[in-house]
């Protein structure tokens, strides 16, 4: 997570994982949040919240520029308003019915979301490119005793494990619950690839071992 | 929340089918009760050694922590003769007694939950219908609901607009009186009995009375399984868990006319146990 | 051939899915599995003694395993479903095939204790299925990096079929599928495919058909 005083910004996927015309769910420091790409590309996020009621909008389905509610399937543009209310064909929805929107921003195959209004841009990865993401049921703590280092003000570590070389962008969830983003050179073979991600399996073993005795004590 | 109000009505509690001297283990409002046969037979329900209220009805044991003022609501299309009465058996869903009822009052979720079912696009239109809350009943009921439905019925062949009235007895049961496409002029019967466990867990027990000569018991069954496990996974991802009562934190609209005075009912008369007052 | 058939059991499911994917027909014999517990009375113990559902009966044969089930559906009518042969590819369906009773035992015993009510140990429940699902999910990311979508190969195989219910309706016994991202696409991928049906707890893809235009009164 990257903070400035009037906002921050949280590497919520990698955009390999949210194809066009497909919505999931993501976290937030602000909360849950439907994270979706139009059919043209363009990612967008909003309160992960159907006002109608209450339906989660994760579990909704992208049709063209607009998300809708999988419950009565009402729609929602980009912007947060509503565009369509099934029920009722006729009736253009009032400018009152939206959905709370954040902004994305989408660099080097990570997609932020800002919670606030964030000053600055989110942080280049300058070189690497994302390998998966995968989350740990254990806190930023758990994951640098695990690492045997500190993650930087991005979120970025840097270890060895297996004496594999791995770099981790991390973005917090919960107190114990933390997502990773695993980071490599872009010019790395499959076999590389596939030994970081196991290395990255293995510290969050790791971690989570020592999550669990520290919760349990 | 407190358990208010609401103590003092009666809830489903077991299937009499599935009665026997072992009992069975359950809840009701947050208190571990023992539902079991006795002696001779009969449904007996305890509270930590305390006897609860008993009625036999509908297919299903109920019971109450409280004392219930009233008799059981009356379905009388119970004792119609040549109708087949189905107990659909429990399930568990993770959400509030009031949403799981409030959610067998919508019809605008048919064509997107239960699809091809009880409605698909592009018949998504609800058209104006009547909501009243009867005041000599006590009851809240919609009537001239109509929908244009792929296959209304486990009886029905093709797509039909049906016709349905749907009534409110009880904070946690509905009936809902559906066209029935093998007897013209007549009601199919469809219940939805709720047995809260806590404010945000409930045991879901449907029963039905219907007009069906053809369809094995079992298929029945499997009819109304099929569309209530399609709401389930809807239930349980509704945020908040309890049902707001306060407006402004959820956006009604024309369809959701019964909803409206469904939870304008329980605020009148204080029944919150699976409620949220304040928007939080 | 006669399918004993449980419309919420996820086991059946597979073989429904497999059938119509491959366009094969089944007779249904509804079993009355929740609340009658048919399954375990003297006409299905008599074909399964194991008191389990799925079973097929096709002649004399009666499979009760929906692994073989899968297997001699697309064995009869689209070999192509059980892999093109070659040894790593084999032994990949194998691996799954065998994996998919894990999910069962885990994700499976979770489902039917929070919504049917089945006595169980519900943390061991989950926690075994989280297990698997992190398997799986570490499985289809590597196959994505060998570029192949499914479990053992670019195009699905009855490997697919019989990890795919218990998988998808995994949040139907509290277990989320919320942190899967490999296992999102892989979902997706099989709800898209011609054919497909869904079950309970798996909702359509509404998003393959076009938004339809709609004129008020038209309903
Ligand atoms: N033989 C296994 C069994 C599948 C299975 O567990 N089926 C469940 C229904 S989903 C069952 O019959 N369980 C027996 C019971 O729980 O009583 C298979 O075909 O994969
Ligand atoms: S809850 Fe989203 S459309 Fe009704």
């Amino acid at each position: 997570m990257l903070s400035d005083p009037t906002g921050s910004w949280t590497p919520v996927a990698l955009s390999v994982d949210l194809p066009p015309g497909t919505v999931v769910p993501a976290r937030t420091p602000a909360g849950p949040i439907a994270l979706w790409r139009s059919a043209s590309g363009r990612p967008s996020a909003s309160a992960d919240r159907c006002p109608h009621r209450g339906m989660r909008l994760s579990h909704g389905f992208v049709r063209g520029e607009t998300l809708s509610c999988i419950y009565h399937g009402w729609s929602y543009g980009a912007a947060g308003n509503c565009l369509r209310i099934p029920a009722h064909p006729g009736l253009s929805p009032p400018e009152t019915i939206r959905v709370a929107t954040h902004p994305v921003e989408e660099a080097g195959g990570v997609i932020w979301v800002g919670v606030g209004e964030p000053a600055t841009q989110p942080p280049q990865l300058a070189g690497l490119v994302p390998l998966r993401s995968l989350q740990a049921q254990a806190g930023m703590a758990a994951l640098e005793a695990a690492a045997g280092a500190k993650a930087d003000e991005n979120g970025l570590l840097e270890t060895t494990q297996n004496s594999q070389e791995i770099r981790l962008l991390l973005a917090f969830q919960e107190r114990d619950e933390t997502l990773i983003h695993v980071l490599l050179d872009g010019d790395s073979s499959l076999l590389e690839r596939i030994a970081v991600s196991r290395a990255v399996e293995a510290l969050r073993r790791k971690a989570e071992a020592i999550e669990a005795e520290g919760s349990s004590r | 929340m407190t358990q208010d109000a609401m103590i003092d009505e009666w809830y489903p509690v077991g299937l009499v089918s599935q009665l026997d001297s072992f009992g069975r283990k359950t809840a009701l409002m947050g208190e571990p009760i023992d539902v079991a046969s006795d002696a001779d037979g009969n449904a007996r329900v305890t509270a930590n050694g305390r006897t609860l209220p008993v009625c036999v009805r509908y297919g299903h044991v109920w019971s109450s922590l409280g004392q219930p003022q009233k008799e059981l609501f009356a379905i009388p299309e119970a004792d119609q003769p040549g109708r087949r009465f189905v107990d659909v058996g429990v399930v568990r869903v993770r959400c509030s007694p009031l949403r799981a009822v409030e959610n067998f009052l919508d019809i605008a979720h048919f064509p997107f939950v239960h699809t091809d079912i009880l409605g698909s696009e592009p018949h998504t239109e609800v058209q104006n219908y009547k909501v009243e809350i009867r005041e000599d009943a006590d009851e809240v009921w919609a009537t001239q609901v109509k929908f244009y439905q792929p296959q209304a019925a486990r009886s029905a062949s093709g797509g039909i607009t049906t016709e349905y009235m749907y009534r409110v007895p009880a904070p946690t049961c509905s009936v809902l009186y559906k066209t029935c496409p093998p007897r013209p002029g007549e009601w199919d019967v469809i219940t939805l009995f709720v047995q809260p466990l806590a404010e945000d867990l409930c045991d879901v027990w449907p029963w039905m009375a219907l007009f069906d000569d053809e369809s094995s018991m079992t298929d029945l069954i499997h009819f109304q399984q099929t569309i209530f496990l399609q709401d389930r996974s809807i239930l349980e991802n509704q945020i908040p868990r309890l049902l707001p009562l306060d407006p402004g934190m959820e956006i009604p609209t024309r369809a959701d006319l019964t909803s409206v005075a469904y939870r304008r009912w329980l605020k009148r008369h204080g029944y919150t146990y699976g409620a949220q007052l304040v928007a939080q | 051939m006669k399918l004993y058939n449980y419309i919420l059991s996820p086991s059946c499911y597979k073989v429904r899915l497999m059938a119509a994917l491959i366009g094969v027909r089944l007779e249904l014999r509804p079993v009355d599995f929740h609340p009658g517990g048919e399954h375990r009375g003297p006409e299905l113990m008599a074909l399964n003694p194991a008191g389990s559902i799925p079973i097929l009966e096709d002649g004399d044969l009666v499979l009760t395993e929906s692994s073989a089930i899968l297997v001699y559906l697309a064995a009869k009518a689209a070999p192509e479903w059980l892999g093109s042969g070659k040894a790593e590819e084999a032994a990949r369906v194998q691996q799954w095939l065998s994996f998919s009773g894990r999910l069962t035992a885990s994700l499976g015993g979770a489902r039917l204790h929070e919504m049917l009510l089945r006595p169980g140990d519900i943390g061991a429940f989950q926690a075994q299925g989280i297990a698997a699902l992190r398997e799986l999910e570490a499985g289809l990311f590597e196959q994505g990096l060998r570029g192949q979508r499914f479990l053992a190969a670019d195009r699905p195989t009855v490997a697919d079929i019989a990890c795919f219910p218990y998988v998808a309706l995994a949040p139907d016994g509290g277990v989320s599928l919320d942190p899967y991202p490999a296992i999102r696409l892989w979902s997706r991928a099989i709800r898209a495919l011609d054919g497909f049906i869904e079950m309970p707890g798996i909702h359509r893809l509404h998003e393959l058909k076009p938004e339809p235009h709609i004129e008020p009164g038209e309903a």
